[in-house]
């Protein structure tokens, strides 16, 4: 193909290959080092001037080094006279956003927290601590050394601060929790100076920093929030991975008309129905609730009240944050096989505890489909631990280190590179994309 | 109409929080509640604690440590950005050591200039003015559509070597060409003599041939350079310097990057005292080499915010240290 260059980011080397060898060019070549003091240097080996680059970098690993990389490479390629440059982020960083911002605490993932060294199904996440690397948290960062010295801030701001921030107890908090020790706050998220803490979203500064670098269009899979294009005002197109599942699920799943598929959480509702309905498969929910206890009667009395054809299944109270979390399944899935569809699983709390009550709930085999397996932390080894008979995702982050840990049998990768390389293919050309939506490649 | 009078709210980024504690001394205020924190994804974010609503926004972070340069410009970025959603007024970026500050220019064919692309990037974030120290070369002043205050740090060091050396016996010495007129500028400050070293560089980081120009017998030598990466550059100059019969070799630096063995270096050269700012944090490095001095930067830094606050002239600060 004539003026078509695709270079690849340090982020997924194997997918970019995959991508040129189904585009059937070679990789452009580029010459990504760090210098001595840890910046990242970039060289465009091959010429770019008149082409229509690509770039490949998939939001993972180190994300903040991998993007700063993929904004310096975009940016080299402008400068270096390409006609146009497209970023291809399988894995778009930072789409994952905190669903309340206004609840910093309790929602979003976990901050990065110490190593556990067991793990059980019950493993929450410790009380994190802003960049922290294990040293003790409360020393005074101007007494003790360098070590210290990258606590951050937030402890400055918390010895400030009128309290020290409490450790939360989250032994039994659902999925997605964590707490924050940017200052200490109550159940509403208030602080001491009756400040409501919230975390700022990054989807519009992400957008307008890959425009600012000289990025000409977008392309992405799966994106976590639809609305997450409308931050840019470059062209994105979403590709979806719901044809490469579907085919899988039609393919090595026996008798799959007879199995239930499952969303983990009412988000995805629309994702599941629409896979299931074209497969003619029953479909069943699991709902998550949480809210600030208010009535006096224990929370399992007021849930079981509710209308019979839900089961309430699990219930907690956590009498130091005063929250309830319930959790609901809506559907049968008595001796089925259950197929649990989600497009992102980064802690894996989500999907594990849907197993488990899918499971508990009388499921023969539990699917998980996921399109970008992320597997942060210590969520790898929940996922090993859990009751997710087998796990299904696709190459949109390296996923040789999971296959690793959980054997071949129960993992599987799909391969996207090829809807990847049709997509850039057709837009190179001009053609439409949108037949990559429905009938994946 | 004039807008009703606001504060100043501090907010110290991760890498250097005793330089952003040492400034808030100085300003005799306390460190605004707004703080990144990373998740296990590794993806930063930034919460608000305190509201910043029509506030002077000073946002403080530079950029060091090897392995997470990029993450702090991430950081950087958010912050700037989440004050600009909580309605700062004015988000000032102080960054003492500036990110990428090198690579400012396109030395190589399709090489990138990642300085041009960091102010881009900046005030895409929603920035408005930037502070920093000693760039590297202050043209990057010229990568921003919104102002720049470089101030320098020659006046602190400059004392400090007044108060510890005689004049008499000083020569003011530039590593490279390029830092002649920096040099040639101290020089007549201090009414000294000033010499010259010429390097041929073949490939970055690593020098071939050096000559000195001037006559450096029987004096202390003050090598002057904005910063000290790897170092080789100051343990060669030191080196020459003495072949010619210097008596003694002192460095004056802004900014001790100090990157891979440089320490080793410095400890193995002929250097008597290496003078250098905390722009950079630096205290693990001061333990392991005993001839590194350490000059307090924040008292300039601190100045220049409250300045820039009260809209008065901060040129003041380019010759002179704030008490």
């Amino acid at each position: 193909m004539r003026d078509l260059i695709v270079l690849g980011g340090s982020s997924h080397p194997h997918l970019t290959k995959q991508i040129c060898r189904n585009l059937t060019i070679d990789q452009g070549r580029v010459s990504s080092k760090k210098f001595s003091n840890g910046e990242t240097s970039i060289e465009v080996i091959d010429s770019v001037r008149e082409k229509d680059v690509y770039i490949v970098q998939s939001g993972c690993g180190e994300v903040n080094d991998n993007f700063i990389e993929l904004l310096i490479m975009i940016s080299a390629c402008k400068i270096a006279s390409a006609t146009r440059v497209t970023a291809v982020l399988p894995l778009f960083p930072y789409s994952r956003q905190p669903d309340a911002p206004h609840a910093a605490n309790l929602t979003g993932a976990p901050s990065i927290s110490t190593k556990k060294e067991s793990y059980t199904f019950e493993s929450a996440p410790s009380t994190p601590r802003p960049l922290s690397r294990g040293s003790s948290y409360f020393n005074d960062s101007f007494a003790t050394g360098a070590n210290s010295s990258r606590e951050g801030l937030l402890e400055k701001a918390t010895h400030n601060s009128l309290r020290h921030p409490v450790p939360y107890t989250a032994k039994s908090l659902v999925t997605n929790s964590a707490s924050t020790n940017i200052t200490s706050v109550d159940v509403s998220s208030k602080s001491d100076n009756g400040y409501k803490q919230w975390v700022a979203q990054n989807g519009t500064l992400i957008a307008n920093l890959l425009t600012t670098a000289g990025a000409d269009r977008l392309i992405t899979m799966d994106l976590h929030d639809p609305q997450f294009q409308g931050f840019f005002n470059i062209p994105v197109d979403n590709l979806y991975s719901r044809p490469l599942l579907k085919h899988y699920i039609k393919d090595y799943i026996p008798n799959y008309q007879d199995c239930v598929i499952v969303s983990p959480d009412s988000g995805g509702a629309k994702r599941a129905t629409s896979i299931a309905d074209s497969l003619g498969c029953s479909f069943a929910l699991i709902h998550k609730e949480r809210r600030a206890k208010v009535a006096k009667n224990p929370p399992s009395t007021a849930a079981s009240s509710s209308s019979s054809s839900v089961n309430l299944l699990n219930s907690i109270s956590m009498n130091t944050t005063n929250m309830v979390a319930t959790t609901m399944l809506v559907g049968d899935v008595k001796d089925k096989v259950c197929v649990l569809i989600d497009d992102l699983v980064d802690t894996s709390y989500t999907i594990t505890r849907a197993a488990k009550l899918l499971k508990d709930q009388g499921a023969k085999y539990v699917y998980a489909l996921v399109t970008h397996a992320v597997f942060s932390g210590d969520a790898i080894n929940r996922v090993l631990k859990s009751d997710i008979d087998k796990v299904i995702t696709t190459n949109s982050v390296p996923q040789s280190e999971h296959v690793s840990i959980i054997g071949p049998d129960n993992f599987e990768v799909l391969d996207i590179s090829r809807i990847l390389a049709e997509a850039i293919r057709r837009i190179h050309n001009g053609e439409s994309v949108s037949m990559l939506f429905d009938h994946g490649w | 109409m004039t807008k009703s009078p606001n504060n100043i709210k501090l907010i110290a980024g991760n890498s250097h929080p005793q330089l952003c504690q040492a400034i808030a001394k100085k300003l005799g205020i306390q460190l605004a509640r707004v703080g990144a924190f990373q998740y296990t994804n590794k993806e930063t974010a930034v919460a608000v604690g305190e509201s910043v609503r029509d506030e002077d926004v000073y946002i403080i972070q530079t950029c060091c440590s090897e392995d997470k340069i990029n993450d702090y410009l991430m950081e950087l970025l958010i912050t700037i950005n989440a004050c600009k959603i909580a309605s700062a007024r004015r988000i000032t970026a102080v960054i003492p050591n500036f990110f990428y500050a090198r690579q400012d220019k396109k030395d190589k064919s399709r090489a990138p200039i990642t300085a041009k692309l960091i102010a881009n990037l900046l005030q895409t974030a929603g920035c408005h003015h930037v502070i920093t120290l000693d760039l590297h070369a202050s043209q990057i002043q010229g990568f921003f559509r919104a102002p720049v205050d470089n101030l320098y740090a020659e006046p602190s060091t400059l004392r400090f070597i007044t108060e510890h050396y005689d004049r008499k016996e000083l020569i003011i010495v530039s590593p490279d060409a390029g830092g002649a007129k920096r040099v040639a500028s101290i020089a007549d400050k201090l009414d000294v003599n000033f010499a010259l070293i010429h390097k041929e560089r073949q490939k970055a980081n690593e020098i071939s041939r050096m000559v000195l120009v001037g006559d450096v017998t029987d004096k202390v030598c003050v090598l002057v350079d904005d910063m000290a990466d790897t170092c080789g550059t100051l343990c060669k100059a030191a080196e020459i310097l003495l072949e010619n019969g210097a008596s003694k070799v002192i460095a004056m630096i802004t900014h001790g990057i100090f990157s891979s063995n440089a320490i080793e270096k410095l400890n193995n050269s002929k250097l008597d005292k290496v003078i250098c700012t905390n722009s950079l944090p630096l205290q693990d490095k001061v333990a392991a080499c005993s001839r590194l001095e350490i000059i307090d930067i924040s008292p300039t830094l601190a100045e220049a915010i409250r300045r820039l606050h009260n809209g008065e002239s901060v040129s003041y600060l380019f010759n002179n240290v704030p008490e």
